[in-house]
């Protein structure tokens, strides 16, 4: 009896188990199709649906918002689309959102992708037409196509006359392509500037030689990257500028105060600028040594002319005259 | 001794006649009390319990395998995120309830022919007429029951245990989360994948529960009846589940278009 209960209760597990997953795999197939949950209706009217069936995806902005509940046509070239939408995009999809048909990458299936509009307008209520886009349809694509082509049957109609008269030699492109005479010259040029970058590499080398022989270390420069005693040399000679420096400002400072003195009217130096009487009399003694030497002038003209003193001032005269010619010769 | 083919053909028809004669009298004795309900119980604990190691190693590996063999095919094509989409819905389509229903016709309907066909042998199916027990009510009902019932069971296990595997082999070498998979899985799956299946999977358990005891219970006299009636159980059953297959594919178009 024990084994029989122990069996029934293994059973039992394994029904359950069985039954739960069946349930669930309903649940969640559904579940993707938006049969359970809160769901709203929405519609467009599109002129061409490209394939699209019931039950397809509907996307808004990329997210899998519901499914395509039934397709109807409502003249020949007008079709309502209807869909399920998840309740909670209520929230998010207004009025001036546009659906399109798409397909889920190249080979994959079709299905609705409504974009947001600018999200000016009001939210959607359920039952709403959103507007709608024609998708971009191969037919489309292909006569565009076709003009491209014959585009470019033009484009290679002319370029096949260009190449034409490029061999015949024609205009400066074919006498380049075909002039023998301008080839070798552009040859010799070449062969020149070839030449030429020849032995600006050599130049190169050899200034390069030369920069490696100059010996930095022995040089001014070497020194004062290299030599610490030069270096602590030219600190002690800054330290002395600072000093010096130092030294200047007081000098400055005490020029300075003389300077006040001088304006506050202190010192001989501001009685010889500020003083008008002494410069009056400076004035008049000068004068009056001016008379003086004046004077003096007469009288040793006078004196030249005295018999007693005449002689000696010829003789003066006559070897002033020597000097005169031997410094001629 | 050889029989001609007229004989053989009529052999097949009367054979084919037997065993319609033989699903009428289980519809008659199944909806008429008394119910053999503790032999049910015993005999959908032995049917399904006792099979489940072997449906779910033998699923798991089919996952895995089919998985392992789509992958370079896929890759060439640059296809391989369609691979849970791919085998979802072919192992939950087709191949888990043939593949459960071929491995339970090879275990159970086999165990029917040999059990009921040494019962036979024994005459203790004769014994049982005469002491007033309803020998084909207690052996034949109860069992053809409990595979129709235990089959749709052991097949969604199986599926379960296929598509692991299968997402295990993805996560593995295509770095997919067991999350991405399932969600694609059930992103592909369709109520038209998962009905016909289920649905499909009872006829199949109760083909194998039918062949199984219609071989066991018109067993021949002798121990080499009992063999025979093992051994053409598998094979009548393997054969006409793919039959069953067949027309239940046919049907489901009709109800859900594939």
């Amino acid at each position: 009896m024990a084994k029989t209960t122990l069996e029934n209760l293994r059973l039992g597990v394994f029904v359950i188990i069985g039954t739960t997953l069946i349930v669930l795999a309903a649940y969640l197939i559904g579940n993707r199709q938006n049969m359970f949950g809160n769901t709203f209706s929405i519609s467009a009217v599109f002129n061409n649906v490209n394939g699209l069936q019931s039950g397809n995806n509907v996307r808004f902005s990329g997210i899998n918002v519901g499914t395509v509940e039934n397709i109807e046509m409502i003249n020949d070239s007008t079709i309502r689309v209807n869909m399920i939408i998840e309740e909670k995009m209520l929230k998010h999809i207004r009025r001036d959102a546009i659906a399109t048909i798409g397909s889920d990458g190249l080979v994959g299936s079709m299905l609705i992708s409504i974009t947001p509009g600018l999200g000016s307008e009001s939210l959607v209520v359920p039952g709403d037409e959103l507007k709608t886009q024609s998708r971009l349809v191969t037919q489309d694509m292909l006569s565009t196509l076709n003009i491209t082509n014959e585009n470019a049957a033009l484009l290679t109609a002319d370029l096949l006359k260009v190449t034409q008269s490029l061999a015949q030699g024609k205009g400066i492109l074919g006498k380049l392509l075909n002039d023998t005479v301008m080839a070798t010259s552009l040859e010799q040029t070449i062969s020149n500037l070839e030449h030429a970058s020849k032995r600006t590499n050599s130049m190169m080398t050899k200034l390069n030689k030369e920069m490696g022989r100059v010996n930095f270390e022995e040089s001014a420069m070497g020194i004062l990257l290299a030599d610490t005693i030069s270096g602590n040399n030219i600190k002690s000679i800054l330290s002395n500028f600072e000093t010096a420096s130092k030294e200047i400002e007081e000098v400055t400072k005490d020029i300075n105060s003389v300077m006040k003195e001088i304006k506050n009217g202190k010192g001989a130096v501001n009685y010889l600028t500020t003083d008008s009487t002494f410069v009056n009399n400076l004035d008049t003694t000068i004068r009056n040594i001016e008379q003086g030497a004046q004077s003096f002038n007469e009288n040793m003209e006078a004196l030249k002319h005295n018999f007693l003193t005449r002689g000696y001032f010829r003789k003066l005269e006559r070897r002033q005259k020597k000097e005169a010619e031997k410094n001629q010769n | 001794m050889s029989l001609s083919l007229v004989d053989k053909t009529k052999n097949f028809f009367i054979e084919i006649g037997d065993l319609s004669y033989f699903a009428g009298r289980f519809f008659k004795e199944v909806l008429k009390p008394p119910f053999e309900f503790k032999e049910l119980l015993r005999q959908c604990y032995h049917m399904g319990n006792r099979s489940l190691v072997l449906v779910s190693v033998t699923g798991f590996i089919i996952g895995l395998v089919l998985t392992l063999q789509s992958r370079p095919t896929l890759i060439e094509f640059g296809a391989v995120s369609w691979m849970p989409n791919m085998v979802g819905i072919s192992i939950v389509r087709e191949l888990g309830p043939v593949i459960t229903a071929l491995i339970c016709a090879g275990r159970i309907a086999s165990g029917i022919g040999a059990e009921l066909g040494s019962m036979r042998v024994t005459e203790q199916i004769d014994a049982m007429e005469v002491s007033g027990t309803n020998p084909f009510k207690y052996l034949v009902v109860t069992r053809i029951l409990a595979t129709t019932l235990m089959l749709p069971l052991l097949v969604i296990i199986g599926d379960a245990i296929a598509l692991y595997g299968s997402a295990l082999v993805e996560n593995l070498k295509g770095d997919v989360s067991f999350q991405l998979y399932f969600n694609k899985v059930f992103d592909a799956l369709e109520y038209g994948d998962l009905i016909p299946a289920t649905t499909k999977s009872f006829f199949f358990g109760f083909t194998i529960g039918l062949v199984g005891c219609y071989k066991g219970y018109y067993c021949k006299k002798g121990t080499a009846g009992v063999g025979v009636a093992a051994n053409t159980a598998v094979v009548f059953a393997s054969m006409l589940l793919f039959f069953v297959d067949f027309v239940a594919v046919f049907v489901s178009d009709i109800f859900y278009e594939l």
